[in-house]
């Protein structure tokens, strides 16, 4: 790579340094080296129980770590601060779950526009333009009055996405995001996290979906016991990966 | 014997509905009202706040309140009533009325139970919820607010009711420290009658049944009526299947 330092400064958005956690003796994530440039998208790959949930989760610091430090924009999200610009952190990195985690209890639309009324204080007419169009964009705008109970899960996924969305932060995480969904319905989930990418979002997804990560992946990132082992282009982690493991993981998925 | 209890009831329904009022006390059925109203509406909220203590992360909130539930809920009621009863008056030398001194142990001590149901609740909705909240930018305590606990007290109806049917069966107790209550009421009436108490005490039996017995219903109807909105049959969406709602009516 030929970019001076000061041209990575400009376009970095988020970097993990040295970053450690464990659970008990049991060590989890062992020193962390990542960035993530502006309008990069990011597909973490790599066996089960590795850590990719856990690391995508301390980058909007649902998990704590032990050592290290992870900025975005500079800004250090692991630092000791006061819980209120934590929240206001948090908001800036949009986060999708396995499970959804919709809330159940209210509609379609007031999931959408609930967190922009009640942590940003935006006016609940605006926010709930605002959900409409998000939910247009994700294709469910007649399912605004709806209750989450009463959709697909593909659905419920667009909606979280949409949701998240709604806060705009600049980086969105996904972990897993079409793991818990029936096989016809992943590819709609795909779709709209396709249009993201292609919008320039900054994005940074565990996913089994290797189809996906050749589309649309700028990185690859392989973890395997708490360590990223390779980092490279897609088209080169699939034709040639260097690590043995990384070798193996892709042997495995082919059968 | 129904003419029994009518005659009963022709002759001393103004006592069993208001006690000596106006020339004494406030008593009978309005004060049993007045009484379980009172506990539960002050209740309701400290056993919310009680079930955020025992769940905050700080230990010097989380353990005494911990305490102070285990040890509420270990002992008979009818013996906190007594310890407040002669303790009180005796420590801070004030003359509490009866009435408070009833009212202030049934808020502690529902309210405690209550905690435990409301605190059940909270952590059967498991950490997705809490963790979606997080991600989004609430505070845990909007969290709380907006997100947890409408859910977690929705899911909670059932064992809520019940705990506000036997506070007002508890209300009855009231009588060791002489509250002037309808239980109060109905012995006056069973010592001046001396002779049928079968009848005054099954007059008593029948009101506490019906006043549970609404509380029940109104319950009812509430939780199937959230039950419907969420299942949009109200939005004109696709019919879901209704799970009728059921009130654990053990207590009853
Ligand atoms: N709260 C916890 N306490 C103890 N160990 C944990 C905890 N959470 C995760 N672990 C352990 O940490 C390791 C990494 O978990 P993690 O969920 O990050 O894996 P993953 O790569 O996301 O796996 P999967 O593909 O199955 O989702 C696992 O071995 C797991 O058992
Ligand atoms: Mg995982």
């Amino acid at each position: 790579m030929s970019t001076s330092a000061a041209e990575i400064q400009q376009v970095q958005t988020i970097r993990l340094s040295d970053v450690c956690k464990s659970y008990g003796d049991y060590a989890v994530l062992k020193n962390i080296e990542a960035e993530v440039a502006r309008g990069e998208v990011v597909v973490i790959c790599g066996p089960s129980g590795s850590g990719k949930s856990t690391l995508i989760r301390t980058i909007n610091r649902l998990e704590e770590i032990n050592s290290g430090s992870i900025t975005l924009d500079g800004q250090n999200i692991h630092a000791a601060m006061r819980t209120r610009e934590l929240n206001l952190l948090r908001s800036r990195i949009g986060f999708v779950f396995q499970n959804f985690n919709l809330f159940p209890h209210l509609s379609v639309v007031e999931n959408v526009s609930m967190s922009p009324i009640r942590v940003k204080g935006v006016a609940a007419d605006v926010a709930h333009d605002k959900a409409l169009k998000l939910l247009d964009r994700v294709g469910l705008a007649d399912k605004a009055r709806a209750y989450p109970g009463q959709l697909s899960g593909g659905q419920q996924q667009r909606v979280a996405i949409a949701r998240a969305l709604a806060m705009e932060p600049p980086v969105m995480l996904f972990d897993e995001p079409t793991s818990a969904l029936d096989p016809e319905m992943v590819g709609e989930v795909l779709a709209v996290m396709k249009s993201l990418a292609s919008e320039g979002m900054t994005m940074i997804c565990v996913t089994h979906e290797m189809g996906f990560a050749r589309d649309v992946a700028d990185r690859i990132w392989f973890i395997d016991a708490g360590q990223i082992l390779e980092t490279a282009p897609p088209e080169e982690f699939f034709k040639t990966p260097r690590h043995p493991r990384a070798q193996r993981f892709l042997a495995d998925l082919r059968h | 014997m129904i003419h029994d209890i009518i005659a009963i009831i022709q002759d001393y329904w103004l006592l069993l509905l208001i006690g000596q009022y106006p020339n004494g006390p406030l008593g009978g059925l309005a004060n049993t009202l007045i009484l379980s109203a009172l506990s539960i509406a002050l209740a309701f909220p400290v056993s919310i706040m009680l079930a955020l203590a025992r769940l905050s992360k700080w230990r010097l909130l989380r353990w005494p309140v911990t305490a102070l539930v285990y040890i509420t809920r270990g002992v008979p009621l009818l013996m906190l009533i007594l310890w407040s009863y002669f303790l009180v008056p005796l420590w801070t030398g004030a003359d509490v009325p009866s009435f408070v001194t009833m009212l202030t142990t049934l808020v502690v001590y529902q309210g405690a139970f209550l905690s435990e149901v409301v605190r059940a609740g909270i952590v059967a909705l498991g950490s997705g919820q809490m963790d979606a909240a997080r991600a989004l930018g609430h505070s845990s305590l909007g969290a709380m607010r907006f997100i947890i606990l409408p859910q977690a007290l929705y899911n909670m109806i059932p064992s809520i009711i019940s705990t506000f049917v036997s506070t007002i069966k508890d209300t009855t107790l009231g009588y060791v420290i002489n509250v002037p209550d309808l239980t109060f009421a109905a012995s006056q009436v069973n010592n001046q009658l001396l002779t049928q108490p079968f009848q005054v005490f099954f007059i008593l039996a029948v009101v506490y049944y019906a006043i549970c017995w609404s509380l029940t219903h109104v319950a009812n109807i509430v939780e199937r009526r959230i039950t419907r909105r969420r299942a949009g049959l109200s939005g004109g969406a696709a019919p879901v299947e209704l799970v009728p709602a059921k009130i654990i009516s053990e207590q009853l």
